[in-house]
């Protein structure tokens, strides 16, 4: 017999039996019993049975008597006759033979229910538990990238099967972690620890497998994942095959540097965690060295900061710098405010093309004031050690150089057989579903997707990516279990708008309203600010980082930022005898 | 017939016995009667919670439940249509006038017996599997004794204003303030630290510390100013529900101190766990204690949400909204309505921190709840809200029976946030279940089944809902 049945129908037995009980003070001996019953039945079924427990079960439900009067006795019986519940101090008193009844009726409810549980116990042996369920055969979901994309899929996926074991979830990352990439700049900064912006997956997820490792081939035709689980070590060489049922592609972006190899290797690229480490590290060396340096066009030259591309990354990139650098010229009594530049290099003609043009016109203005240099309109053409190369032709000496301006979909995808956009991103459905590879999907910078409402692309945003990982999920979830059968959610989603930081207590914000199409409420300063850091601190993964990162801008209102230097600069993005090469090659 | 069992059951039946005739002196009836019915009770309760009476403590929750049950089945119960013709079962004039037998089962039988077999308990070793974490005595004692000063002081705030001290000044022949201050704090300690001896076995959160030493208040609320302190001044017992009346607020006191001592108790307690063993990595769980606390916090407000929600709607029907309202100085509907929900939020919060791992099961999470509930009956309405108005608080059962309809509010609450909170912290641990470590380290934190917790729940809940009702 099934257990809750079973444990139903000795509760049911037990409770009409001292249903006699309560029929004493309650008057009414059908109600008694039918009350009795149903109450038998929901503790019995409430509370798991034990041998000979007579004194806890009696006990127990004896206490439950108490507020069952309460409930049953003074507020819904009088309902029942139309009358106010009876909950002065004079209709309880009224009621209190019902009180003892209630109590009463528990105890005998409670002994009678362990003697019948007894009985049973000895007559038809123990309960038997839930059969398990029979063995389905299992979906193996394998998901690439452990970004936004990837990570919150993987979350989604988990609620959505909660408990249930028909589908495992895998998830193949290079990070082990999920970088909050909106605080990157921050991390460049100093201003926030750089592991407290970095969630990681092994603790956020519950029931997935995390490999880390790096994917290095995907064969479509045999459903097999290649991953390479120590692509920076020399001496190992392992690989790891993964089978699939299901192929989520979230594997994300690169930078593109317009095939020009000089500025690949000379400019530090800002999407990884460890790039801003550098970036960080890299800043503070410029400044011990410029401190010792007594040429001045030298100084000049170490303290110069250029940062490539006038979009959201860039712009709050050298914003956090700026703040960064002047605020460290405190500890550097040798070193002036004048030798100091961040330059900013725009192909466009107004920096923050996804802002309007006023509050991108007011982000200029407030970084000119706190001493960011703009060049707007000019490309950047080259670069050579310590020399940066604008289209104009001028040059820069700057022995620091940041790409942000312009950003690829992962070149795996293009050794995949399927159709690419312009971008190279893989074309998808607007379910996210890959078009003629049945359980092949992708999303998230990697993806090419068309929102199904309004037919406009969808942004390589963060914001974007975590909604489509929602989506996904389910469809994921509709399609094992409907084994194709039920038809997919199409993707769509309206922007919330966006926010950037362009220094300290300023920012810009455009929020949308909400169900007016294509019109936004605009906020810059200080407000604005609030708004980004609350926003963002609470899109922030994990309530421990929040906390971890709530504290570290705290400590930044009472402390200066940390200067201190934590890792070995000798292998940025180009090695001292590659940069003799390359300068060998550019001279001749 | 075990060995064991029939040395409980000629102990028991013997301490029964003895109880019987103790209360024989007291209560009005035949000392032969009583001493053979008192035998009988022990002998009953030998055989009911042989196994469950591993310790003093429990043998002594176990004693009070089933002391209490006894009472309103027989004296309230059934006694007064056999022996005094009442119409039926449990009225309250029977119960106001066998209100002394109420005293004299916890005192005479519940307690005693209770002891005996716990003590009995702790000389077995078949029972030793079944009782929880090794003993400190120094731990029981100084942090019982802590928790005992700051419960004391709370107590001593009524004792004041009520002008008591020099009533306990009396027990050393004295009136002067001071000695009654003095004297006062030494039972607070006293009691602290017997809490600390009695109940560390059982002290797992915070949530049911503050049950149990709200039980324990009960309980010495019973013994102390009704029982030894007449005894101590010589004088005759008097144990009539008038009596009862009188020292109303006394048991509003002694409730509130339990609260503060099983929270002080648990905190220290707690801490010295958390500092000494949790904070260790080598210990480290998957999740650790911020993160734990923090969803706590979440699902507890999340869940009050469900029970503030159909408190409001008791606060609605009685009229008290207006009076929430007065908190924030305004008296509408709507003003109220929103600080309820503030304060039911705030609770809420406290539940979840207060009573995560509690329940193994949907019965119990409501017991505690209700039990939760109860509490912020007597901390909320009858103490906290008249001095958040700018007024001083009156324990008297005047106050408490206005007061009554807002208690099953508090039931009702407390039993949907329970419910509500248990769901979210289940389906958190579905997944976690999944992993077999994690399986393991949660049926270990979570609170087993056979703790007294049961017979808890009915001396509290039964004694906390009838006793405003009996000696009003
Ligand atoms: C500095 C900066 C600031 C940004 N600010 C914002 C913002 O404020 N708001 C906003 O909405 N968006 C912002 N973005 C954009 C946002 O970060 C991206 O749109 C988002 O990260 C896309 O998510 P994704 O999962 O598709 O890719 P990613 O987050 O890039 O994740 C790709 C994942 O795949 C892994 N991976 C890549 N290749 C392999 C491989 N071969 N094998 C295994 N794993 C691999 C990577 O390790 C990574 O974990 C910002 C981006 C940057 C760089």
């Amino acid at each position: 017999m099934n257990k809750l049945l079973r444990r139903g129908l000795i509760g049911g037995l037990a409770g009409a039996i001292s249903g006699l009980i309560l029929a004493l003070t309650l008057n009414r001996i059908l109600l008694a019993i039918v009350l009795g019953l149903i109450v038998g039945a929901v503790f019995t079924v409430a509370f798991r049975p034990a041998r000979h427990v007579y004194l806890d079960n009696a006990i127990t439900a004896a206490a439950f008597g108490v507020p069952l009067w309460a409930l049953l006795s003074v507020i819904v019986f009088p309902l029942f006759g139309s009358q106010m519940p009876q909950w002065t101090a004079e209709g309880m008193r009224e009621l209190f033979p019902q009180l003892v009844g209630w109590v009463f009726y528990g105890a005998c409810l409670g002994l009678t229910r362990q003697a019948l549980d007894d009985l049973a116990l000895s007559r038809l042996g123990p309960e038997i538990a839930a059969p398990p369920p029979p063995a389905v055969e299992k979906k193996r979901i394998v998901i690439l990238g452990g970004g936004f994309a990837g990570m919150t899929t993987a979350e989604n996926l988990e609620q959505v099967f909660s408990a249930d074991v028909s589908a495992s979830i895998l998830i193949v990352s290079e990070t082990n972690a999920l970088l909050f990439t909106p605080m990157l700049a921050e991390v460049a900064g100093s201003s926030l620890e750089p592991t407290h912006i970095s969630t990681p997956l092994r603790t956020s997820l519950r029931r997935t497998q995390v490999v880390r490792g790096k994917v290095e081939g995907i064969d479509l035709e045999n459903r097999r994942v290649r991953v390479a689980l120590d692509p920076h070590r020399r001496d190992s060489s392992e690989i790891q095959e993964i089978d699939f049922d299901h192929l989520v592609l979230a594997l994300g972006s690169i930078s593109n540097y317009f095939g020009n190899e000089n500025i690949k290797r000379l400019a530090f690229d800002f999407k990884s965690l460890l790039d801003a480490i550098r970036i960080r590290n890299h800043v503070i060396d410029m400044f011990e060295r410029a401190d010792r340096e007594p040429d001045a066009g030298k100084r000049r030259e170490l303290l110069t900061l250029v940062v490539a591309g006038g979009g959201f990354a860039g712009v709050e990139l050298a914003g956090a710098l700026n703040d960064f650098a002047r605020g460290m010229l405190a500890d550097y009594p040798n070193l002036r405010a004048e030798d100091l530049q961040i330059i900013l290099v725009h192909a466009g003609d107004r920096i923050l093309p996804e802002l309007s043009a006023p509050l991108a016109r007011y982000a200029l203005e407030r970084m000119t004031d706190r001493g960011v240099t703009f060049k707007l309109k000019t490309r950047l053409a080259d670069a050579r050690p310590g020399v940066v190369v604008l289209g104009s032709g001028e040059q820069i000496n700057a022995q620091t150089l940041v790409w942000t301006a312009g950003t690829l979909p992962n070149p795996l995808i293009k050794t995949l057989p399927v159709e690419l956009s312009k971008r190279g991103a893989v074309v998808v459905e607007n379910t996210m579903a890959v078009p003629g590879h049945p359980g092949l999907w992708a999303l998230g910078d990697c993806a090419a997707l068309i929102d199904a409402k309004n037919g406009k692309p969808c942004a390589p945003t963060a914001q974007f990516a975590l909604r489509e990982a929602r989506t996904l999920a389910r469809n994921i979830h509709a399609h094992i279990k409907s084994d194709g059968g039920k038809p997919l959610q199409p993707f769509h989603f309206d922007s919330l708008g966006a926010l950037c930081v362009v220094g300290h207590h300023t920012a810009c914000a455009e929020l949308s309203i909400p169900f007016a199409r294509d019109k936004s409420v605009r906020f810059s300063g200080l407000l604005a600010w609030l708004m980004w850091r609350g926003i963002y601190l609470s899109k922030l993964p994990g309530l421990e980082r929040k906390v971890r990162v709530l504290s570290d801008w705290v400590i930044e209102l009472f402390f200066p930022r940390d200067i201190v230097q934590t890792i070995d600069l000798s292998e940025p993005a180009a090695s001292e005898s590659e940069i003799a090469t390359l300068t060998a090659t550019a001279r001749s | 017939m075990r060995y064991s069992l029939l040395i409980s059951i000629f102990i028991c039946a013997l301490v029964g016995a003895l109880g019987g005739a103790a209360s024989a002196m007291v209560v009005d009836a035949s000392m032969s009667g009583s001493i053979l019915l008192g035998a009988l009770y022990g002998l009953i309760f030998a055989l009911l919670a042989a196994r469950r009476a591993v310790s003093p403590g429990a043998g002594l929750l176990w004693g009070l439940g089933y002391a209490f049950l006894l009472w309103l089945a027989i004296p309230a119960g059934i006694v007064p249509v056999l022996m005094d013709g009442m119409p039926t079962m449990g009225m309250l004039d029977a119960a106001r006038a066998h209100f002394p037998e109420l005293i004299a089962y916890t005192i005479c039988f519940g307690t005693p017996l209770g002891l005996a077999l716990g003590t009995l308990g702790l000389f077995q070793t078949e029972l030793r599997a079944e009782r929880p974490q090794p003993f400190s005595w120094p731990r029981a004692i100084i942090v019982g004794g802590l928790a005992g000063i700051v419960g004391g002081w709370a107590f001593g705030k009524w004792m004041a204003q009520a002008n008591f001290f020099p009533l306990i000044a009396g027990l050393a022949g004295s009136d002067s303030m001071m000695v009654g201050m003095t004297l006062h704090f030494v039972f607070a300690v006293i009691i602290g630290a017997s809490f600390g001896v009695l109940f560390q076995r059982d002290v797992r959160g915070y949530g049911s510390c503050m049950g149990w030493g709200a039980g324990y208040g009960l309980f010495w609320w019973f013994l102390g100013p009704l029982t030894v302190m007449p005894i101590w001044q010589g004088n005759r017992l008097d144990w009539s529900y008038q009596r009862g009346s009188a020292l109303f607020g006394s048991l509003v006191g002694h409730i509130v101190y339990g609260l503060i001592v099983g929270l002080i108790y648990a905190a220290l307690d707690r801490l010295w766990v958390g500092f000494f063993k949790y904070s260790d990595p080598i210990n480290r769980e998957r999740e650790g204690a911020g993160s734990r606390f923090l969803y706590s916090l979440k699902w507890g407000a999340a869940a009050s949400l469900a029970g503030g929600f159909l408190f409001s709607l008791v606060m609605l029907a009685i009229g008290f909204l207006p009076k929430v309202a007065n908190l924030v100085g305004s008296s509408s509907l709507v003003v109220g309505f929103i600080v309820h929900m503030m304060i039911s939020s705030l609770i809420g919060m406290s539940y979840g921190l207060l009573f995560r791992h509690e329940a193994p099961d949907f019965g119990s999470g409501v017991a505690w709840g209700l039990v939760y509930g109860l509490v912020w009956w007597f901390i909320g309405p009858l103490t906290l809200m008249p001095i958040l108005l700018g007024g001083s608080f009156v324990w008297t059962t005047q106050a408490a029976g206005a007061l009554l309809p807002s208690l099953v509010g508090h039931l009702i609450y407390g039993a949907a946030t329970a419910v509500v909170f248990l769901i979210l912290e289940r389906r958190h641990n579905d997944w976690l279940r999944l992993d077999p470590r994690i399986a393991a380290l949660e049926a270990r934190l979570t609170r087993p089944v056979g703790t007294p917790a049961p017979a808890l729940w009915l001396f509290v809940l039964g004694l906390g809902l009838l006793l405003p009702i009996v000696l009003g």
